[in-house]
């Protein structure tokens, strides 16, 4: 027969209430960390005003490194985001061939890998017989953190796309190719956009893989892809490092930068891309 | 005679299982051949080699010939691309593409396979294939509305419209009306009973009753083996076969 528990709804509220408390621990060093870099940040910007987004260095500016940080994601991004859509369009297409699977496998280890390695590689490959760093390099390794985001979320949008539109497509006796690019493709692009702006983020929020690779940039302006560029996490970083105030408050507000840089590209774009219903 | 489709020796296989068995069918031009039998015989598999469209699925063989007007389909040299072009199919799951709008729905086909040569072309061949699919009065005002608010078996028809856009012979629809409402289904019947006229119809179903109603041919797969095919009336008045007459009657599947 049915045994009665006198406790079963107090223990359901309190199980609710543990999961609701933990949820806001998890989601916590978010609205700090929105909230310690305005704090500290915003001060910096009201003082030092419009140089502050346009000089050099010197000038109690961090222009150049905003420029190499929109540098940098440009051509990052240039290279990195088509070859990433065949990739991911490639191992979608063929799940069961050799090369399909190990493509799939291979991206979502380079997604976790650490990415101090991919400058080392890089700085390997293209700063040493360069003899110098660039942007080229810094360019190369961010293409190389971007590549296996935009890829493996292209793969599992079209993925989540019911085979029968796969099977209606080629029934009207289109080409594999249209059906993929013209048919299958925009169904996918909420969730393929969405990888494109994680990838991009990822590229334009990076650090490490710049350490060996970009150099630095700070007192005048990119002139050349195969010249050194500064970026402004790369920035805050060596800043971070110095003992001047006059330093720490530079990095605050290069944060705050970088944080609004980020939320301004994600958020309007998330939000603005309508999904497709089924 | 010669038949719109005819299988010799059709044998299919899903890896080691053998799904169609020797099927020999002949089906004659215009009218509607319906292909009936209970779920998971093996009819939407054989609908799929009609148009090669069963080779998007893994691990799937093939063996015997399927003859379109006299063609075999699956001889080495025919581009399954252009077998399809000249079949229109319509799925169970009504399945417009979401993304695009009733007329791009409609025109895709025909923009994609560089089938007009104008704009103009292109409109008038759309109007042509809503109609023919006794739509245009219900989606002339809203072209360029997305399918979304349209009713299920509004989207069954609009799939019936793209596929006919395209001109084709032979259309093939597998259990059209399995998930629409009856007065939907009714609608669809009509218009399939219209469009027999200019096509030849393969209906897929599992519905006997829909078999009758509709066809004017029927052929009764059970596991993989066509047990009996010919008229609908004399299959249903006078069934050869012990297993259609219970099939027919309810007393199986």
């Amino acid at each position: 027969m049915f045994r009665f528990n006198p406790n079963r709804k107090a223990v359901e509220k309190g199980f609710l209430f543990t999961i609701g408390l933990l949820t806001v621990v998890a989601v916590l060093p978010l609205f700090y960390i929105l909230y310690t870099v305005t704090l500290k940040g915003l001060p910096v910007i009201l003082k030092r005003g419009t140089i502050f987004f346009t000089g050099t260095f010197s000038e109690g500016g961090i222009g150049p490194a905003i420029a190499g940080t929109f540098l940098l994601t440009f051509l990052s991004s240039l290279i990195g985001v088509p070859l990433a859509l065949m990739v991911g369009m490639y191992s979608y297409e063929n799940p069961r061939s050799v090369l399909g699977r190990w493509t799939k496998a291979l991206l979502e280890i380079m997604m976790e890998f650490p990415t101090i390695l991919v400058g080392i590689f890089v700085m390997a490959v293209l700063v040493i017989p360069m003899g110098t760093y660039s942007a080229m390099a810094g360019a190369f390794a961010l293409v190389i953190i971007l590549l296996p985001y935009v890829a493996v979320y292209t793969h599992e949008a079209m993925r989540g796309i019911p085979f029968t539109y796969k099977e209606a497509g080629y029934a009207l006796g289109l080409t594999r190719i249209k059906v993929l690019f013209r048919i299958l493709a925009p169904m996918a692009k909420r969730g393929v956009l969405t990888g494109v702006l994680i990838g991009i983020a990822k590229a334009a929020g990076e650090t490490a893989p710049l350490l060996f690779t970009a150099g630095g940039l700070y007192e005048s302006y990119p002139t050349s892809i195969t010249k050194p560029v500064g970026t402004i996490p790369l920035l805050i970083y060596q800043l971070i490092q110095s003992p001047s105030p006059q330093d720490h408050a530079t990095a605050w507000g290069a944060s705050l930068v970088l944080m609004v840089i980020f939320i301004a590209v994600f958020i309007p774009l998330r939000m603005s891309l309508k999904e497709v219903k089924l | 005679m010669n038949f719109a489709i005819e299988t010799v020796d059709l044998n299919v296989y899903y890896g080691k299982n053998h799904v169609i068995k020797d099927v020999n069918l002949q089906i004659p031009e215009k009218g509607i051949f319906a292909l009936m039998g209970p779920s998971g015989c093996g009819k939407s598999t054989m609908l799929r080699t009609f148009n090669r469209i069963l080779e998007l699925k893994e691990d799937t063989r093939v063996e015997g010939e399927v003859r379109l007007f006299g063609k075999n389909v699956y001889s080495p040299e025919v581009d399954p691309i252009e077998v399809r072009r000249q079949v229109g199919m319509v799925f169970q799951y009504p399945n417009p593409f979401p993304h695009m709008t009733i007329y791009e729905n409609v025109a895709i086909g025909l923009k994609l396979n560089g089938l007009v040569k104008s704009k103009e072309d292109l409109d008038e061949r759309v109007e042509w294939a809503l109609k023919k699919a006794a739509l245009w009065d219900e989606v002339k005002d809203r072209l360029n509305d997305y399918p979304r608010n349209l009713s299920g078996g509004q989207k069954q028809r609009l799939v019936i419209a793209r596929a006919l856009a395209m001109k084709p012979k032979i259309l093939l629809m597998d259990e059209p009306t399995a998930n629409i409402d009856p007065v939907g289904t009714a609608k669809i019947e009509e218009l399939l009973l219209e469009l027999k006229e200019d096509y030849t119809i393969v209906l897929v179903t599992h519905l006997p009753a829909q078999a009758a109603r509709a066809s004017d041919y029927v052929g009764f797969l059970y596991l993989g083996e066509l047990i009996e095919a010919g008229p609908t009336r004399k299959v249903f008045e006078s069934p050869e076969h012990e297993l259609t007459e219970k099939y027919i009657t309810g007393a199986l599947g």
